[in-house]
Formats: C-alpha cells, structure tokens, sequence
C-alpha cells in the first residue's frame, strides 16, 4: 500500500466542557478541551459566569462605599484587595498614613497571604488526590480567620482599611494571641512539606507539569508565585514598596524551573517570610493614631492613578478616574492577577493529560471573583 | 449421620447465608470505620449524630441509598447499565466462597482456590469498563477506560506475585496454603517480603484504591466511571469497592500472615495466644490491612494515569519476576 | 542510578514519614467543634444581625446615605408638637418606617460607623448570626419593630434583643474616634 500509514481506527477528538461545574475547577472556571484520548489538545478557558460588574459599581459608590467590594474580588485574600483600593485613593488623594496604621495594615495583608497559600495548598492537595493536608491547613486558617473577626469582625470580606488608615485600633491581647500564631505556625509549614515535599507521588506530579519559562512568563504578564517560579525576581512589595515594606527584612523566594513544583515550594516559602514579616511588624508596631486626619466627605481632584500592591496572586492593580471634586470613581478598573495569569493555562497545558490541566489550574491559583470582577 | 440433602444442599446454603450476611454487615460498617478512622487522621470527629457515637450511621446510609430514585441517563445503555453494578458486586462475593476464616470455617475448599480468585477478580474489570461505557458520559468513559488499563496491568505483577507463595506451598488451596505456613513453622511473609509488597500495592490498585484511584479520581473525573450512578446501583459499586477490599486483605493474610494461625505457630511458650480464638487472629489481620488501605488514603497524592501503568510495567512486573526467580531458586535449593 | 539511589527508590521513606504524620494525628486532640451543642462565641467586634434603637435614632439618614447598597429605607414626617406647659410650638420628626433588607446586607458596618449618636443607634455588634429562615422575601426584611424585637431571629446565648434592652458591644477603639477627629 503507498501513501502514509493510516491510523487503524479513526482518531476522534472528543470536546469536554470540563466545568463550570466540577470539582477542581476552583468555583465557576468553564475549560472547553478538545481531547486526544486523555491528552489535552487544546484548552480554552471561559469566563463570566461570576461576573457582578464590580468596576461599574465603583462608579456609583463614594471611594469608602467601594472598600467592602473590593473584598469580594479575590474573596479569599481581602486585605491585600482593601489596601490596593485605599493605596490608590491616597495617592490620588495625597494623604499620609499615619506609621502604626501602615504596620497593622502589613500585618492583615500578610496575614492574608498566609490564608489565602493555606487554602491554595488544601485545594491544590485535594486536586492532586492528597486530602488531608486541606484539613491541617484549614486548621491554621482557621486561627487567622479568628485573628480578623477578633479585629474587625468579620471573617473573610472584612472591610479592614479606610482611606487614611485603618478603622478600628488593635483589641486587648490581639498581639499576644497574633504573635503565638506566628511563633508555631512555621512547625504546621514543616507537617505539610512532610506530607508533600519529598513525597515521591506528590513529586511525579509536580515537577516537570505546566513548564512556563522566565521570558514567556514575562510575555503573558504573568505575577506573583507564576512568575518567580519561573526564577524572575519581582515582587511589588520590594520593586515598589508601599506602605512600610521598605521598613522590613524579608526574602523574595524564585525557582527554577518554572514547573509546578517550583511554585509550589515558592508558596511555602512566602508563607515562612510573611511570618517573618508579621514577627517584625509585631516587635515594631508603633504608637500613635490608626486614621490620618481625613475630610469625612473625601473630595478627589480630577486625574487619574494607578496603584498596585503585591496581592497572594500577583500584582493587584486598581486604576482609578476621578473629575474635580468628585466623591466617587469616574472609572475604575482592576488589575487582578488571576485573571492575568489564567491566560496562560492554554499554553501550559498544551500537549499534557487532563490529570495535569487540574494540577496547572490549582497551580496558577485562580479565584474567580477577581476573573470576573 | 445425615443424609445427602443436608450435606450437599443445605449445610452448605446455611454457611452462604451465614458468610454473606456477615461479609455484607462488615462492609457496612467497613465504610463507617473508613470514615471515623479518616476524619481522626484529618483532626475531626466524622461521623457521630446518627445512633450512640454515630454507630447507626451505615444503617442510614443504606436506606437512603435503598429509597433513593433510581436514575437511569436518556441516553445510557440500559441492559448494560443495569448489569455492570452486578458485575462489579457479584464476583466480588462469590470470592468468599473460597476463603477460609478459620479452621474448618470455610464454605467450600477447593484444589484451586487461587486460581479461581484470579479469574473471578478479572470479571470485575468488565463491571467497571461496561458501566463507564453505558453511562454515555465522557466522564464515565475515561474512568471505565482507565480502570481496564489499570486493572489488567496490575493483575499481571500480581499473579508473579502469587506464584511465588504458591510456589512455597505447593499447592492452590487456600487451606493448604496455611496449613503449609504451619508446616513451614514460618508466615510466608518472612521469604516473601517482597511478593507481599508488590501484592499488597497491586491490591491496591486492582481495587481502585487511593494512591490508585484513578478510575474514579474526583477531582479529574467527577466521580469517574460511577458518574452517572445514583440510589442502590451507586451502592453496588460502593459496596462493591469494600468488598474487595476485605477479599485483597484476606488473601494477603491467607498468603503471608498465617491466615488464622496466631504468630509463631510453633513457638511453645507463646502457647497462651492460643485463648485467642482463630478467627480472631484471622478478621484482626485482615483489619490492619484495612487499616493501612485507609491510612494510604488518608495520607498520599494521587499518580497521574500514565505514572500509574509505568509504575506498573517499570517498577512491579521486573521486580515481580526477580522475585519469582530468587524464590523459585530458594524453593529449589532447600527443599529440591 | 548507582546501588544506594536504587534501593532507596525501592524503599519510599518519605512515603514512611508522611504516614507516621498522618498515623500519630489519630491520637490527637480534635479540633471539631459540635455545633448545636457547642458554639463559637463570635468576638466582641463581630457583625451579625442589626440591633436598632428607635428612640436613639435622631432620624439624621448618614447610615442610609453610607450604604454601599442602598438597603436602609427611612421615611419620616415632620409634627409639630406643641408643648402643654411653655405653649412652645417644636417641630419633632417622626420615623415612620426604618427598614433594613437583611437579605441583601453584606455586613460591611458602614452604617454603624457613621451613626453619630452614642451609644450608636443602629449597631451591628450583637454577636447573632442565626437568621436562617425558610422565606426570604419578608423573614428577611426587617421593619423597625422586628429590627428592635428580633422576632424570628435566634439571638446569641445571653445576648438580649434591642426591645429588652440589648446594646451595642462596641469597643471599637479607633473606630468613632477616628471619624469624629475629622
């Protein structure tokens, strides 16, 4: 017989919805794959079924009356989400913080950031089959859920920052209690790395999955954990410090490889130096007012800014218009970082199994309030 | 003493009654043991409103299961559909047939007794494939597909394995296996250190178990081949699932750990062990293989599809045949 | 892979380690908490349900006005009220309706940051979360005088509905401070 071989049977690509709805797809990510068998050959996320028009909203709301939306963005990180907001007001504004406000701010902020790699290592675990580190994270979470509640009373959308500080002072005993978290937490880090580190299934999965080098990373824009996996060195809190990051000591983890593992080990390393940020912030705190002196009606000049801050994720961004004296946005748009970073799961999961597009998609740590905003 | 009715019909379906409605009881509260002994793991409570301490918690299971709708998909294959949750509950049965508890407390003793678990374990395969296949879901097709790979590579470093014990004992009864390892004055498991591994982790994989359980592997798959399954059909391949899981504990303990027999069985100053009665020795051994099937789950990741066959055909199946050879030589060498 | 690599493959210590984790967590302390027999005391400073004063309230809208969602609806008229011993004719205003969509709160505290009585009329400190109800078009719409009885509403173990005298717990700190320096 001439020509090429013909395949025996007919190869037939077969299309899966895989989500909205479906376990590991992190809430409401929809990924149309075309499918060799189980060998991914082309994925497409789409987007907007959590869509609530956040930006626009911002338009019909006086700059304090957004605060309490940007914690739905990314609802599981929600200082780092207040504080982008109030940063940029500030700058537009011109207002000075007052320095204990600046470092009760840091402390939420990276308190956040241990919560929010805590609840992407459980997923992450549970994605790749292990289920129990979810429950010795959750645990951990746990006590800064009752660290924030304790604050400001809310456990999740918290509404922490105003513009010109933060809104309530520290509780009795909250630095006592804070700092006994973080004097153990460092130990439950060590019992999760024992259960996945080293452990040779947790590693077959990881390393080598979802390849993303420095230069392409850079191209797709991507920030946070994604792109200091790949081994670049950027971190807002460090290239652009806000608040009194310039003030702390604190490390910038990287990988290598740029694979699922690299991140991997670059989160449990940020978790150990937001530790080590709060421990500073803590032996630091500074007395003095938590609010600057600020017009309770807050009257923007008109122009425009453009604030970022060093979000779980990435580089949270928020633009804002303003007219003359105008008390709310005239625009807004957010920079999120998963959704930024979502863009390049197409790329990362080309070519690999179904079993990896779950790994890549727990990896990139996505959350969907910030997607569709 | 009695006639021929009653040792040929009767006697017998008295003992089938017996051991199916203990080995279903077990199964039952093997899936509260799973849950209770997981959340403890996991620093939780589990189960605890239904009944004292939530002992009554299976009984609930069940009925709801047993009240359930029973959903058939528009578009399933509906015969094949119905058949597969029997293919994977029934062989998984008829196994105990031919394992013996304890001395004497068996239901049939046959010349063949590992080879008959071999080929009817090997039917479960098609319960799986058939009921990924029927259901008409892309879900379901890729977890049936799996689970045929899986299983069918796994049972082959298995059977080396198996070989290896029989080759010690020189027969395929199971009752001859441990009255062998009596003889021998020696569980098996002392030579066959290395055969027990590689059976334990293909019993884990033949019974789709964590870090194995690719078939059904939540997270990529919904819930794999049993998607589309809901009410008592889910609950035959749930219990399904358990059932061989105490059918690989029993055999692992059959094959390497004396069966009934208690530790040194010819130690004689351990001699007070024997107040402990046979089948005690025999359900806790199975129990802490139990045990461990659930500490698996409760600790590691999962392989990925094509990490699982390499383990497979890399790692167990040379090993398998060293371990055959060094056996088979050993055998040779000492008893030739 | 020389002899040493190899028989460490074969045998999976770390594999080991994890399972001695997970193994040695059965004996520990469980950190569940049981709970309808047991309860998480929310914090001093937790939001739950609204307490509502009504003869507090000095009826000056700044909780309506910062609503980020507009879920506070006040209507007032104005009587004039004329006084039995001076003959002094006051204009007093009369809250009519003080309605709060619970359904749609988020919980942010805005309202009772802005109220400027003291203590505040309007409070969200109550420590009540169990609201649940099976309707919520009305259960969850609460009319000042269910914001003050709490009818239908399941309070916090010793906290006492608005109507029986309950106050906010509120020692925010910086909180009112803050916004009466401004």
């Amino acid at each position: 017989m001439a020509g090429p071989l013909e395949p025996l049977f007919d190869l037939e690509e077969m299309e899966l919805s895989f989500g909205p709805q479906h376990p590991s797809t992190h809430g409401v990510l929809r990924v149309m794959l075309r499918l060799d068998g189980e060998k991914v050959m082309e994925a497409k996320p789409i987007i907007g079924y959590l869509h609530r028009g956040t930006e626009k909203l911002f338009e019909q709301e006086t700059f304090t009356q957004c605060i309490p939306h940007t914690d739905r963005l990314d609802y599981i990180a929600a200082p780092t989400n207040n504080q982008g907001f109030v940063l940029a007001v500030e700058k537009l504004l011109g207002i000075t913080v007052p320095p204990r406000a600046s470092y009760i701010r840091m402390i939420l902020a990276e308190l956040g950031r241990i919560s929010s790699h805590l609840l992407w290592l459980a997923t992450h675990a549970i994605d790749l089959g292990a289920i129990t580190p979810f429950f010795y994270t959750f645990r951990e979470r746990e006590i800064i859920l009752d660290l924030f509640e304790e604050y400001c009373g809310a456990r999740l959308t918290l509404n922490a920052m105003r513009v010109g500080g933060v809104p309530f002072e520290l509780p009795d005993g909250w630095v006592e209690k804070c700092s006994a978290f973080i004097d153990e937490f460092p130990s439950h880090i060590d019992e999760y790395e024992t259960l996945l580190t080293e452990n040779r299934i947790w590693k077959k999965r990881t390393v080598g999955i979802g390849v993303i080098s420095a230069e392409e990373a850079i191209d797709w824009g991507l920030t946070g954990p994604p792109l200091r996996g790949s081994g670049v060195k950027w971190d807002i809190r460090k290239v652009f410090p806000y608040d009194r990051y310039d003030e702390v000591e604190f490390e910038v983890p990287i990988g290598q490889a740029g694979d699922t593992y690299d991140r991997y080990l670059v989160r449990m390393e940020e978790m150990r130096q937001s530790a080590r940020i709060i421990r500073q912030c803590l032996d630091r705190l500074p007395e003095g007012p938590v609010m600057a002196k600020v017009p309770k009606v807050l009257r923007a000049p008109e122009g425009m800014v453009y604030a970022s801050v060093e979000a779980p994720k990435g580089e949270l961004g928020y633009f804002l218009v303003t007219t003359a004296k105008g008390t709310k946005p005239y625009r807004c748009h957010v920079r999120p970082p998963s959704f930024i970073n979502l863009q390049a799961l197409p790329e990362m999961v080309k070519g690999s199994l179904v079993a990896d597009l779950v790994a890549v998609i727990g990896t990139l740590d996505i959350v969907l309030g910030e997607i569709d905003r | 003493m009695h006639g021929p009715l009653y040792d040929l019909v009767l006697l017998p379906l008295i003992k089938i009654v017996v051991v199916l409605a203990a080995v279903l009881l077990i199964v039952a509260y093997l899936t509260f043991f799973e849950r209770k002994l997981l959340s403890y793991m996991q620093v939780r409570i589990g189960p605890n409103r239904v009944g004292p301490r939530g002992w009554l918690q299976p009984i609930a299971d069940g009925l709801k299961l047993f009240v359930k709708e029973d959903l058939v998909p528009g578009q399933a294959e509906k015969f094949v559909f119905l058949l597969a949750p029997v293919l994977i509950m029934a062989p998984a049965l008829v196994m105990f047939s031919v394992i013996p508890f304890g001395p004497e407390l068996w239901i049939t003793d046959i010349n063949i007794a590992l080879l008959f678990i071999l080929g009817v374990s090997s039917i479960g395969v098609y319960g799986v494939i058939l009921g990924g296949w029927s259901s008409n879901s892309k879900f379901s097709l890729m977890g049936g597909l799996r689970s045929a790979a899986q299983m069918v590579s796994y049972e082959v470093p298995m059977g080396f394995a198996i070989v290896s014990v029989l080759l010690m004992a020189r027969t395929l009864s199971l009752v001859g296996i441990v009255e062998a390892q009596k003889a021998a004055h020696l569980w098996y498991i002392v030579p066959g250190i290395l055969a027990f591994g590689i059976y334990f982790i293909c019993g884990v994989a033949e019974t789709n178990r964590n870090p194995f359980d690719l078939p059904e592997a939540e997270s990529e798959l919904v819930a794999g081949f049993h998607t589309e399954y809901s009410g008592m059909k889910f609950a035959f391949f749930y219990l399904g699932e358990y059932t061989n899981m105490l059918v690989v504990s029993s055999l692992a303990t059959i094959m390497f750990f004396g069966g009934w027999l208690r530790p040194f069985p010819n130690v004689a100053w351990l001699s007070f062990l024997d107040v402990i009665p046979p089948l005690v020795w025999f359900l806790a051994k199975v129990g802490f293989f139990i045990f461990v099937y659930i500490w698996f789950r409760g600790t590691f990741p999962r392989y990925r599809f094509d990490q699982l066959m390499a383990v497979g055909w890399k790692w167990l199946i040379p090993l398998s045949l060293v371990n055959l050879f060094v056996i088979g030589l050993g055998v040779l060498l000492l008893k030739g | 892979m020389s002899v040493s690599e190899f028989i460490g493959k074969l045998i999976p210590m770390e594999l080991f380690a994890g399972l001695r984790l997970t193994g040695g967590y059965i004996f520990r302390k469980k950190v569940t908490i049981q709970y309808p027999e047991q309860r998480m005391e929310p914090t001093d400073r937790f939001r739950g349900m609204f307490g509502y004063d009504v003869d507090r309230c000095i009826d000056c809208h700044l909780c309506a006005q910062a609503c980020p969602i507009d879920i506070i609806h006040i209507k007032d008229h104005t009587e004039v009220e004329e006084d039995p011993e001076t003959g002094k004719k006051k204009r007093k205003k009369i809250i009519d309706r003080y309605d709060i969509d619970v359904k749609r709160c988020m919980f942010c505290g805005l309202c009772e940051e802005a109220c400027p009585t003291e203590p505040k009329s309007v409070w969200l400190t109550t420590k009540t979360y169990e609201m649940a109800t099976y309707e919520r078009a009305e259960q969850l719409y609460f009319d000042k005088e269910r914001l003050a009885s709490w009818e239908g509403v399941q309070p916090f173990p010793g906290v006492l509905p608005p109507a029986q005298g309950g106050l906010p717990d509120a020692p925010m700190g910086g909180a009112g401070a803050a916004g009466k320096e401004a």
